[in-house]
């Protein structure tokens, strides 16, 4: 087929063709393979994880910011690398370097930084909302991750089309159909396929690639034939609860989501709402944390 | 059931059922009576399917109510004089004195039933469901070899999608070999789990090289690393198609391949990276998602993309399957079709995928330039090839008489074997183009 009437056809196909933006998606980053090489190891060497990570700066200040973090809520602070690495134990900690440097890997600028800053209190809450509602097989820190990174694939998009955004709108006030679909109508990939491609290729858990994927999914989420793991469906419900904590607390930015998915949400996480106003005064003093 | 005070005190807390270690001394004992009655012993071994799925889901304590559950299903099946021993974490064994084969036959059909039930476990509905084996011993067994019979019976039926049971000696493999079989797959399905989640996937590339030395495309083929030791394409491919990996090992190439080819033409080496894509991969409705969420990562142009089509996706080529194939033709995608004159890809399939490449199976050139009816056959193959207006590639060229005979008897258009180069790592492969352009 050539350009001229590939172009008719999909204007992504147009857009792929021109190249019109030349950036690459973030590459997973080389230290998260040295160290699970260094984890991987019979005897996992702490010291070089510690040396790997002090190498770099905004890095050993992140994890060190992430042991201290109210969230995981220890007693001591950890005031060196090693010491952060002893207290959150080699597997969290490869968990926090990850994402510290997925982030990290994330492009900058005024308008991602509102982005990550909503992700970022998702985040928090998220895994704030799992300690609380526990769950078996449903981590913490995967609920942080997850919270962090499920949208990921919406700054891909961002990117590559300055057109997503106008779409992106439209999802958000959309009352009926799923996100994705509205996404589906003007593009031939959505953001949660895009996210979980790139979690598969940074080696996320299962849970939470599929947890990406299908995270506006409702009936991947309430009903057992989709197969998906119930700790994705616990991932999902919490990071859509704690979506929702965050606009009701600040009052900004509202989407439908809780409207779809948020009855399915509750009864997977056995709660009522009723329980409701009770969470969010809690989930206010926890922003206030975090923030 | 069987009353022996000691054996009570050997109950598996859980299914109520009989530990391993009292259920042998059971099964003994009716191994012998059956002897002195010339009677039948039969045991059903009844293994839970996709039982992993339910501990991930739900933790070993869910697991465990689950367990409990399904007991009390088999429980409600069987007669009284009936032995029932919890054999595994997911795993039972029923032995139960009969006259002839078909009743155990209806009491496996009858306990498959029950066990299908919906059960609710936190607020979810799950559908159980079991594979089960089943072996006849007239009491001249030990009881190790009646079980282990009835085990391989289990193992053929879940081979062959699970929820059914088999009758020992019916096994599409039958024998020790069979057991070792099934046995290595649920160990390469748990070394690919591993290597999903720490990193042990990596693609190496196979260059494929027209007679005038150009580059018609590069093959990306999947290597699988866990605790050092390197699992075989030929191993893993096989047994992630049965446990369903294959679409998360399928998107992950998807990713890495349109990536690669990203950065070969970032590097002024623009060419084609083939991708192997599964029966799995289209027959999902999410396929083009996925394939333009790689393109669109990877910031690719299309035309930079093949799919290698596996020969299995031949079986039987539904209407997603053709929507797939015409999708990624319309996005400007190559599509080829590979291991093409064995198994499943035939003529037919010429005539249904819109595919810009042939690729003609290795086993015909591996006997080549001796063999000259196999000549023949890919003359005529590269004669159909053109006349469709297909690239006929040859696979497997490993010495200079077969290429000859490939590219110069027969009249292919692009050669891929070792003969050329072996398949190389991303970096090894840069420096190698680089080499050769300079050259």
């Amino acid at each position: 087929m050539n350009n001229q009437s590939m172009n008719e056809i999909s204007p992504v196909a147009g857009a792929l063709e021109q190249n019109i933006q030349a950036i690459d998606i973030p590459p997973r980053p080389m230290i998260i393979d040295r160290i699970r090489s260094a984890m991987n190891e019979d005897v996992p060497n702490f010291k070089f994880v510690g040396q790997l990570v002090s190498a770099d700066v905004s890095l050993a200040a992140g994890l060190i910011k992430t042991a201290n973090s109210p969230y995981f809520g220890y007693q001591t602070r950890a005031r060196s690398v090693n010491e952060a690495l002893m207290m959150l134990g080699l597997d969290i900690s490869c968990r926090a370097i990850a994402t510290i440097c997925l982030r990290q890997a994330f492009p900058n600028g005024a308008h991602y930084e509102r982005f990550w800053d909503a992700s970022a209190r998702i985040a928090a809450l998220s895994g704030w909302l799992a300690r609380q509602i526990r769950r078996p097989n449903l981590r913490p820190d995967d609920a942080y991750t997850f919270g962090l990174f499920r949208d990921c694939g919406i700054v891909v998009l961002l990117r590559r089309f300055p057109l997503y955004k106008d779409t992106l709108a439209r999802a958000n006030n959309e009352a009926v159909l799923p996100f994705t679909a509205v996404e589906l109508q003007d593009f031939p990939t959505d953001h949660a396929t895009i996210g979980c491609l790139l979690a598969q290729n940074w080696w996320l858990s299962n849970g939470i690639c599929q947890a990406i994927r299908y995270h506006h999914d409702q009936p991947a989420i309430e009903l057992f034939e989709s197969g998906l793991p119930l700790a994705s469906r616990y991932l999902v419900a919490i990071s859509q609860l704690a979506e929702h904590l965050l606009q009701k607390v600040s009052g900004a930015s509202h989407t439908e989501e809780w409207t779809k998915l948020g009855p399915s949400c509750l009864r997977l996480l056995n709660l009522d709402a009723s329980d409701l106003p009770e969470i969010y005064e809690e989930a206010s003093l926890v922003l206030i944390d975090v923030d | 059931m069987t009353n022996n005070s000691e054996i009570k005190h050997s109950l598996d807390p859980i299914s109520g059922f009989l530990s391993r270690n009292a259920g042998m001394v059971v099964a003994s004992r009716l191994l012998d009576e059956a002897k002195s009655k010339n009677g039948l012993l039969s045991a059903l071994w009844i293994d839970m399917d996709r039982f992993r799925l339910v501990n991930d889901s739900f933790g070993h304590s869910g697991g465990d109510r689950v367990i409990a559950l399904i007991a009390e299903r088999i429980r409600a099946c069987v007669r009284d004089d009936c032995a029932l021993i919890r054999v595994g974490s997911d795993e039972f064994v029923v032995l139960m004195p009969l006259q002839e084969t078909l009743c155990a036959e209806q009491f496996a059909r009858r306990i498959l039933l029950e066990i299908e039930a919906p059960l609710l476990i936190d607020g979810i509905l799950i559908h159980p469901s079991a594979s089960t084996g089943i072996a006849m011993s007239r009491g001249d067994d030990d009881p190790g070899a009646l079980l282990e019979r009835a085990d391989r019976a289990m193992l053929d039926a879940k081979r062959q999608g699970g929820n059914r049971f088999v009758v020992s000696g019916h096994e599409a493999v039958p024998g020790r070999l069979g057991t070792r079989l099934a046995r290595e797959e649920m160990a390469i399905e748990s070394a690919l789990h591993q290597a999903l989640e720490n990193g042990g996937l990596e693609l190496h590339f196979q260059p494929i090289i027209r007679p005038d030395g150009r580059i018609e495309a590069v093959e990306a083929l999947m290597r699988c690393t866990v605790g050092n030791v390197l699992i075989e394409p030929e191993k893993f491919i096989p047994v992630a198609e049965k446990s369903g990996l294959i679409v998360r090992l399928g998107e992950w190439s998807l990713l890495q391949g349109t990536r690669c080819a990203a950065r070969l033409r970032d590097q002024g080496l623009a060419t084609k990276v083939a991708i192997n894509v599964s029966r799995a991969q289209l027959i999902s409705t999410e396929f083009l998602q996925a394939l333009n969420g790689a393109l669109i990562c990877a910031n690719v142009p299309p035309a930079l993309i093949e799919l290698e089509l596996t020969e299995s996706l031949f079986m039987d080529i539904s209407p997603t399957v053709q929507a797939n194939l015409h999708g990624a033709c319309a996005l400007g995608v190559g599509l080829a079709i590979d291991d093409f004159g064995t198994g499943f890809s035939s003529l037919a399939s010429l005539k249904d995928i819109p595919a810009k490449k042939l690729k003609i199976d290795r086993a015909f050139i591996k006997v080549l330039p001796g063999d000259w009816r196999t000549l023949a056959i890919v003359k005529a193959m590269a004669q159909l090839g053109r006349e469709l207006g297909m690239v006929v590639v040859a696979e497997g060229v490993e010495t200079p008489e077969q290429l000859v005979a490939c590219a110069v008897v027969a009249g292919v258009d692009a050669c891929q074997g070792f003969l050329h180069t072996r398949p190389m790592s991303e970096n090894d492969l840069l420096a190698w183009m680089i080499a050769r352009k300079q050259s």
